[in-house]
């Protein structure tokens, strides 16, 4: 046995490396850098725009563009980034928003009229979370499985609904809302929609509890649990949150749309998931940040923008969008270890 | 020493990371066949210092002479060819894979560069198993079904399946019952006495008493002292030289008062709790002020009971009462809102919260706190956190430091401050000073004795002997789930407990953590 | 919309010709006196005179889009039509392992004629194979079979055509003025027949020197695509003269799109003949001018070209004792003039 020995009460153990002042601002400052890196990426892609394109691209009608086509899977990714960040993976978004959208443009659903179709796709999202949620949280289903489950039977469900047929959106106040009419201050209400969500996800992950149990989940899930947290009913709402993005994404999809299909939310998981990653979102869960994932789906969007202004091919956007994937995470992963 | 020259001779080796200079002038000579022992508190360069030798890192200055001529080692495959082979602590193997094709992993057998499956492999590596004493272990199932100490065999017959000269073992027993040490004490025997030389890493002192040779102490990056006799350097010399500082007694004084059981009502109460195949019924009761100790060997059932008392596996008998109320079973929730915290063994894996920062990690347990609306009023969480640290001393005390940059001493000052900041009345310890070094172990000692005598309950569950003996005021014994004897912790010492724990069971003693070895067994089975 | 064929005709007319109508007459070689009727629906088909009972064994693939819902439901209401025809249909499937597993059924069953639209043509030209070998005719629709052993007859869309013809009809509408810009909305890029389109668009736009193609950007056959892409395109062209959309389904997307940028300068041309592009064309509010037919109604023939196999029938209207090995339709266009004629063929 180690003799009796040691220094006298109170003195301190050895600390190593990290002297006690730069700690935090170390730690503080590998976050700033990921967004600036990201935001880095942003401004390169917007000069490339800029000079290729420069009245076309540098236009106000192009930046409601923009936001508008982000808005939906926007919208969708900050659900997505919060599961992401508990450790776990939601595959079925997409189907999920197929299947709230043909949901709320049923004849049927549409006689009910704006309340009808939004109230239907929200209900819709949060119910598929829901069922994802008992089974990974109460099922003990690994997220992997249970979610892509939920892809295949919301997407023949979704088919089920509309016989392949695509449901044209009649009730007016739904389609003026993606008119540019509806602007508010030359804002698009589906760009506030964005913006809003953005916020509220951000201040739920930084400043409750909501979101410091997500992170704990995530970092560490036996820890979490020995610490006193209900990891299970976290996870349950974490899914059920993912869901309701999905039906908030679903909605604006018609509003934008003017229609309901099946085939709808195409490989938003993809996506989604693509986004939070280029945004620093850990895939094994811990961190994440809801900043960093919009900046993801932005930069996405602004390439396809910039691609498509300058009638480039569907070939080349994707080799560009996967050497833009490569080369953020590669541009993060460097600046965060040389600080 | 010998008259022969070193097998190994490092020397100026100097090697910095960005912000840390990890090791600033070692010097270190190993002769052949000899055990040499690597002392030093965590941070003190001993992973650097054995990353270089095994050519995963690049010294920036100082030589190496291996066998009488400088060399570089470039890559952890030159370190091999040259015959070093190193066993790291986090045992690097791949679970999938079989025994033998870990054993092999980077050098198979080839033919025409394909990999040749089967005989050959698998007949040499049954061979180095029964070398190392375990025929048992089957060269063709997957490493991921072995037990941590079969795993640890195969890692050393990874290594002494090159031409091996010099293996390096890095705490090589952490995972180890007391006859896998003996076992592998043996092997080390064995293998020096062909002329391998062992770099032995360890921080039991006791260990390197039975097998070192010679001593080298490390302490913040530099080669305090080299070449000390490993049997008869005294101790307080050797911890001197680690800590660089005086040495006084580890434990701090036990009050008085609580040298007997404590009068009034107990504040943590167990009573008949059991679980099918891991622990029988048994009672248990902690007073306020009162730290208990168990005391018991690796799978005696210790983690398993406090685990169960803390609601994180269901008993299957009994209950668990605090301040005289039934604890809802199998239920985390309810032990901590109850006023239970536990410390567990595995800090990274089951208590921290490894990206985040101090505050976080002592905050998480009572956010409903800070929190209205499950709203977080930071100011007031960094607050509490930083009044907590403090009262830990914790260090560095600022607590906006991610927690992975601590000290395994400090991290678990976390842990603890957690459950400070709670407001907890019972505190479960599971091994504390696990991973801890020996400086700052007193201290550990120190807190968990301070917070009994503001008041808590502390339920303490150890496998070094001394360690229960010197912190707790009361001693259960455990053997194979069972209690078998109940002291005040004034009334026992090392020898009978010992006796106690090992009654009966074919371990053999020296393999406890202890420096006494036990010459005859005392009879009578005091009941519990 | 996914219908494979490498066929192409150069078929040049403006005669819009609607689809059943060359087949008018499956009955003898006797020349049917109905050949010029109008929509196929309303047209009585051929010779109605019950013949020799045929049991025709119908495999498509899933109906998850508007097109193929169409073609199923043509193939089912032709074959209610006939007494003598018995209609042995398969649930659709868009499983390659699937689709054979039930065409081999069909086989086993032993009926007279099979009408497979497959879910991938060169997968499944082994089993057309094996069942011309049993001795069951094939009447292979839309998505050619690798082998011309594997089918006794194929019909099917002319994608060129539509291409050609989308072409053709913008030019002619183009023709005074001194230059043009023209825009195309693709399908998807991934399939050939997206590419057999853009040959026929461009190669019928050589014949207009004053027209220039400034843009094309490909969308994926949804709603949700068109809208994106449409949106991208009109922001990268201020102003052009016409855009040529390769389908309807997508143009639904695409209309959004225009309607929401406030943008009615040009034309627009759709493609395959959705109910609702009808009835925007018959409205004529919008932009959407003309659409080209990738007609649905083809599969209503293919059960007209099996019932005429199984009761050893030609073709009216043609010469010969046996109906054509192959049979490639007329991608006519649909314009204000004559879509009272097409509207009961549209596809929701």
């Amino acid at each position: 046995m180690t003799q009796p020995v040691s220094p006298p009460r109170g003195s301190a153990d050895k600390v190593p490396q990290v002297s006690e002042k730069t700690g935090p601002r170390v730690a503080f400052a590998r976050a700033d850098v990921r967004t600036l890196s990201l935001l880095g990426v942003l401004a390169a892609l917007i000069l490339i725009g800029g000079i290729t394109k420069p009245d076309e691209f540098l236009d106000t009608r192009n930046l409601q563009l923009v936001l508008t086509q982000a808005s939906v899977i926007g919208v969708v990714t900050v659900g997505m980034t919060f599961v992401i960040i508990s450790g776990g993976i939601d595959l079925s978004v997409g189907a999920i928003v197929a299947l709230a959208s043909v949901w709320a443009t049923t004849v049927a659903t549409q006689e009910y009229g704006f309340a009808g179709i939004l109230f239907t796709a929200v209900i819709v999202g949060v119910g598929c979370g829901l069922v994802n949620g008992v089974l990974i949280a109460y099922g003990g289903m690994v997220p992997f499985i249970a979610t892509l489950a939920m892809l295949a039977s919301a997407r023949g469900f979704a088919l089920q609904i509309t016989d392949g047929n695509t449901q044209v959106v009649t009730v007016p106040s739904v389609l003026d809302l993606g008119e540019r009419d509806a602007y508010v201050l030359g804002i698009p209400p589906l760009v506030l929609v964005f913006a809003a969500v953005t916020v509220i996800g951000w201040l739920v992950l930084n400043r409750t509890t909501f979101g410091r149990r997500t992170v704990a989940v995530g970092g560490n899930a036996e820890a979490a649990r020995l610490a006193g947290i209900d990891v299970r009913r976290q996870r349950l709402y974490l899914y059920l949150l993912s869901g309701l993005c999905c039906g908030i994404a679903a909605f604006l999809l018609i509003v934008l749309s003017g229609s309901g299909q099946n085939t709808n939310g195409n490989l938003y998981e993809l996506d989604a998931i693509a986004a939070a990653i280029i945004g620093g979102t850990l895939l094994s869960g811990g961190r994440g940040t809801i900043v960093g994932s919009v900046l993801g789906v932005l930069i996405f969007m602004t390439i396809t923008n910039i691609f498509a202004l300058n009638n480039l091919q569907t070939d080349v956007q994707q080799i560009a969008k996967g050497a833009i994937i490569v080369a953020a995470v590669l541009v993060q992963r460097r600046t965060a270890s040389t600080t | 020493m010998a008259p022969e020259p070193p097998l190994l001779t490092m020397s100026g080796i100097t090697k910095s990371f960005p912000g840390v200079r990890a090791l600033d002038g070692v010097d270190l000579d190993v002769q052949a066949g000899e055990v040499h022992c690597l002392l030093g508190q965590n941070g003190a360069g001993k992973s650097t210092l054995i990353k270089v030798l095994a050519g995963a890192h690049q010294p920036d200055d100082g030589t190496i002479t291996w066998r009488g001529e400088p060399v570089t080692l470039k890559s952890p495959i030159a370190a091999v060819r040259r015959g070093i082979a190193t066993m790291y602590q986090e045992l690097d193997l791949v679970e999938h894979l079989s025994v033998a094709e870990n054993v092999y992993l980077g050098h198979e057998p080839t033919a025409a560069g394909f990999v040749v499956r089967g005989r050959a492999a698998k007949e040499s590596t049954g061979a180095l198993l029964r070398r190392l004493g375990h025929p048992e272990v089957d060269p063709g199932r997957l490493v991921g079904d072995l037990s941590a100490a079969q795993q640890q065999i195969v890692s050393m017959a990874r290594a002494l399946s090159h031409d091996v000269r010099l293996i390096v073992m890095d705490e090589p027993t952490a995972a180890l019952d007391p006859d896998e040490t003996d076992n592998l004490f043996r092997i080390v025997a064995d293998l020096t006495a062909d002329g391998v030389a062992v770099i032995y890493i360890s921080h039991r002192l006791e260990e390197i008493r039975r097998i070192g040779d010679r001593v080298t102490v490390l302490k913040d990056g530099r080669s305090v002292a080299s070449g000390l006799p490993a049997k008869s350097t005294p101790t307080r010399e050797v911890v001197a030289l680690m800590t660089g500082r005086n040495v006084e007694y580890v434990f701090p004084e036990r009050p008085a008062a609580t040298a007997q059981q404590p009068a009034g009502a107990p504040l943590l109460e167990v009573q008949g709790l059991a679980r099918a195949g891991e622990f029988e019924p048994f009672d248990l009761t902690v007073h306020p002020g009162e730290i208990v100790g168990l005391a018991g060997l690796v799978g005696s059932g210790r983690s398993e009971i406090l685990e169960t008392v803390y609601g994180a596996r269901k008993p299957t008998a009994g209950r668990v009462l605090v301040d005289g109320k039934p604890l809802k079973p199998g239920s985390v929730r309810a032990a901590v809102a109850a006023g239970l915290g536990l410390a567990p063994e595995e800090r990274k894996a089951q208590a921290l919260l490894m990206l985040e920062s101090v505050t976080r990690n002592v905050s998480v347990s009572s956010m409903s706190r800070f929190s209205r609306g499950g709203w977080i009023d930071r100011g007031a969480e960094s607050g509490a956190a930083r009044a907590a640290v403090r009262e830990l001393s914790l260090r560095p005390d600022n607590p906006d430091v991610p927690v992975r940059t601590l000290s395994g001493g400090n991290q678990q000052k976390a842990v603890l401050a957690r459950w400070l900041l709670r407001g907890c009345k019972v505190l479960l310890l599971d091994e504390p000073t696990r991973g801890v070094d020996v400086g700052a172990r007193a201290e550990l000692y120190a807190v968990v004795r301070r917070l009994a005598d503001e008041g808590l309950a502390v339920l303490l569950v150890s496998s070094e002997v001394p360690e229960v003996l010197g912190l707790a005021d009361r001693v259960l014994v455990l053997r194979e789930g069972r209690i078998v004897h109940r002291a005040p912790a004034r009334e026992l010492d090392e020898h009978r407990v010992l006796d106690l724990v090992m009654e009966g069971s074919p371990v053999s003693p020296t393999g406890l953590t202890s420096t006494t070895s036990l010459t005859s067994r005392t009879e009578g089975n005091p009941a519990s | 919309m996914s219908q494979f064929t490498s066929r192409r005709r150069m078929l040049f007319g403006t005669a819009a010709v609607g689809a059943g109508a060359l087949l008018a007459g499956c009955t003898s070689n006797e020349p049917s006196d109905e050949e010029s009727a109008s929509s196929q629906n309303e047209q009585p088909a051929a010779d109605d005179k019950p013949g020799k009972q045929v049991t025709i064994g119908y495999a498509g693939p899933q109906a998850d889009h508007g097109w193929l819902n169409a073609v199923n439901l043509n193939a089912k209401n032709r074959a209610e039509k006939y007494e003598d025809v018995t209609l042995e249909v398969t649930e659709g499937s868009n499983d390659t392992a699937t689709q054979i597993g039930q065409i081999e059924t069909l086989i086993n069953k032993k009926v007279d004629v099979l009408v497979i639209l497959p879910a991938d043509g060169k997968a499944l030209t082994q089993v057309g194979l094996k069942a011309m070998r049993a001795g069951i005719p094939v009447v292979n629709l839309d998505r050619i079979f690798n082998s011309p052993q594997a089918y006794r007859c194929w019909i099917g869309g002319d994608n060129y055509g539509m291409g050609l013809n989308a072409g053709h009809y913008i030019g002619e509408k183009l023709k005074h003025k001194k230059t043009a810009r023209v825009v195309e909305l693709a399908g998807l890029d991934n399939l050939p027949l997206t590419k057999e389109r853009t040959q026929g668009f461009d190669d019928a736009l050589k014949n207009y020197p004053n027209i220039e193609k400034v843009a094309r950007q490909a969308a994926d056959f949804t709603v949700e695509s068109g809208q994106a892409k449409m949106a991208q395109l009109l922001q990268a062209q201020s102003e052009f003269d016409a855009l040529w959309n390769h389908d309807d389904d997508q143009g639904v997307g695409a209309l959004r799109a225009i309607e929401q940028a406030g943008r009615d300068e040009f034309l627009m041309v759709g493609g395959a003949g959705s109910l609702a592009a009808f009835q925007a064309i018959e409205q004529d509010n919008g932009v959407l001018k003309a659409t080209v037919l990738y007609p649905p109604s083809m599969a209503a023939s293919a059960i007209d070209l099996a019932r005429a196999l199984g009761q050893g029938k030609g073709v009216g209207g043609l010469a010969e004792f046996e109906i054509p090995s192959s049979l490639t339709l007329y991608s006519a266009v649909v314009d204000k003039e004559n879509v009272d004629q097409y509207m009961s063929t549209g596809f929701k």
